[in-house]
């Protein structure tokens, strides 16, 4: 079976650093897609909401700049002396 | 009453009529979010589906709502599956007063089948992980019976906690997890990395549905799930070792995943339509690292719809959040006599009481906030009298109606902790919280006009039971 083409662009966050997670277990049913900056993964069979960067919708995206400035949870402590 | 494990449970919903097999092939999104939601939407008396023809697998099968409605919730007990939720209430109550009963273990687990390690894992071949709600960051593992030893008493059997924590499936062998803070697990994770150290765990998944449920209940630190699971079930509670992390896990799981928490990365996780009916936004949240899975013959995936109440997740947690406020709010107060804490996991908790004299209602309202499960939820209490039934809100609603007087029965008390979850909370995890004492006034606090209540016709009780004769 021929290699699956992989997404150039992350649906959520539109950064370029899309891999393959996974192929279906029967060939050729589906893959899935990982992006490395955001973690988002989506399946190639399902609906256009989940998968094209497009039209997803602005409330969910993520810019990238903001992933750092995120709430840590739960904070990390302090190591023993 | 006892169930081996998830499969002998879904055999007696079959036999009770409480099981449906969907056969046609479907995809998983967005088939199965949709499905799990439109059962709940429906009924509170649905079955649980299971999907047995699942688009690019040979053989898996996935069940969601298997306790996801109050017929399944008393096979679960055990009980008829038309016992009241009052009576289902009481009986989980009672069989409470039982904790602990000493588990049993034994070797030889049915998961011990199959085993994998390293880089042949590949939980996306493994289990049909998928996408419930249509912005979730990906395929969550949501009702899993997540495991972990307290780092600075490992040997502590009762300090091994067993909870359910979302967890985003982020690569074959990687995945992100919610430990909440105020959480065994969060105590755990803390000590871990205190001491420089990874935090060994095991994920079981595919479980029969009493572990599920007493995993959510929110017991003391110290006190084991399995053995009050022993007590809810009625006969003690079988374990067995996890052959790599050495954790104690259900004897019946269909999967057993083991792996650490990696100590002191954080990384983005979410958002995760949650049981508040709203997404969780993303947080930079728990990495973990797989290293082994152990697996039955063509495993279940089990798994939890979960969004706007109501859903499965509101029947695991209905009578496993009532029954331990009741049980701490009773220490106190013997004349509490029922507590309705199901609505979101306990943000709204009803409790009827028999007032001792004018005010006590109110204290009792302020207690529930002060219990341990109370200082993330109970933001708004509602006290009736000891004749209203809690779970029939018909009745609450007549007490509230007409018993509350809002110049004297609302108590706002100001900048509470709360989880931060709550879309109200501002800023997350702080908010006003409220006592609604629709309880009648008693001396010294005369008031109102409450001496000529309508009661019922003599002869009602026996036709109640005549009438419910001749509808079977």
């Amino acid at each position: 079976m021929s290699t699956p083409t992989i997404p150039d662009t992350c649906p959520r966050c539109d950064t370029h650093e899309v891999s393959l997670l996974t192929e279906s277990p029967v060939p050729g049913r589906w893959s899935m897609y990982l992006c490395g900056v955001c973690f988002y993964s989506w399946r190639s069979t399902e609906p256009g909401y989940a998968t094209d960067p497009a039209t997803y919708p602005a409330a969910f995206k993520i810019d990238p700049v903001d992933i750092p400035k995120m709430p840590v949870v739960p904070s990390i402590p302090a190591r023993r002396a | 009453m006892a169930y081996r494990d998830l499969r002998d449970f879904l055999a007696t919903l079959d036999e009770n009529g409480q099981l449906v097999r969907l056969t046609d092939p479907l995809r998983p999104e967005p088939h199965f979010g949709a499905a799990a939601r439109a059962v709940a939407n429906l009924t509170d008396r649905g079955p649980a589906l299971q999907f047995d023809n699942i688009d690019g697998y040979e053989r898996s099968r996935a069940v969601l709502n298997a306790v996801g409605s109050w017929p399944n919730h008393a096979l679960m007990l055990g009980l008829d599956k038309d016992t009241p939720v009052k009576e289902q209430f009481f009986e989980f109550a009672r069989r409470g007063d039982d904790f602990p009963v000493e588990v049993e273990r034994a070797d030889d687990a049915p998961w011990r089948e199959h085993t994998l390690d390293g880089d042949e894992i590949n939980l996306f071949h493994l289990l049909p992980l998928f996408r419930l709600n249509r912005y979730d960051a990906g395929s969550y593992i949501d009702k899993a019976a997540v495991v972990t030893r307290d780092p600075d008493d490992p040997e502590h059997f009762g300090k091994q906690n067993v909870g359910i924590y979302r967890i985003q499936v982020k690569g074959k062998a990687r995945l992100g997890i919610q430990p909440v803070p105020a959480h065994d697990i969060g105590l755990h994770l803390r000590k871990a990395e205190e001491r420089g150290e990874n935090l060994p765990m095991a994920i079981a998944i595919g479980n029969e549905p009493v572990i599920t449920t007493i995993a959510g209940m929110p017991l003391a630190y110290d006190e084991s799930e399995y053995e009050f699971a022993g007590a809810v079930q009625g006969s003690p509670y079988r374990i067995a070792k996890a052959p790599l992390t050495g954790m104690d896990v259900p004897y019946g799981s269909e999967v057993v995943i083991e792996g650490e928490i990696i100590g002191g990365v954080r990384e983005i996780e979410g958002p995760f339509g949650e049981f508040t009916g709203f997404y969780s936004g993303g947080r930079r949240q728990p990495v973990i690292k797989v290293h082994r899975v152990s697996y039955r013959t063509d495993p279940i995936f089990e798994h939890l719809y979960i969004g706007r109440p109501w859903t499965e997740l509101d029947y695991t947690v209905a009578l496993n959040t009532s029954v331990p406020l009741y049980r701490q709010l009773k220490q106190d107060y013997p004349e509490v006599v029922a507590v309705n804490a199901m609505y979101t996991h306990g943000l709204l908790g009803i409790i009827s009481v028999r007032p001792r004299y004018g005010g006590f209602a109110k204290a009792v309202g302020m207690r529930a906030m002060t219990v341990p499960h109370g200082l993330g939820y109970c933001k708004v209490i509602i006290i009736v009298d000891d004749t209203v039934d809690p779970f029939n809100l018909a009745q609450v609603m007549w007490s509230l109606s007409v018993k509350l007087h809002p110049a004297h029965d609302l108590v706002v008390l100001p900048d509470l902790s709360i989880l931060p979850l709550d879309p109200s909370s501002e800023p997350p995890g702080i908010s006003h919280k409220v006592v609604l004492d629709a309880t009648t006034p008693i001396a010294p606090e005369q008031r109102g006009h409450f001496s000529q209540e309508v009661d019922a016709p003599a002869e009602t009780e026996a036709w109640e039971n005549r009438i419910k004769e001749l509808l079977r």
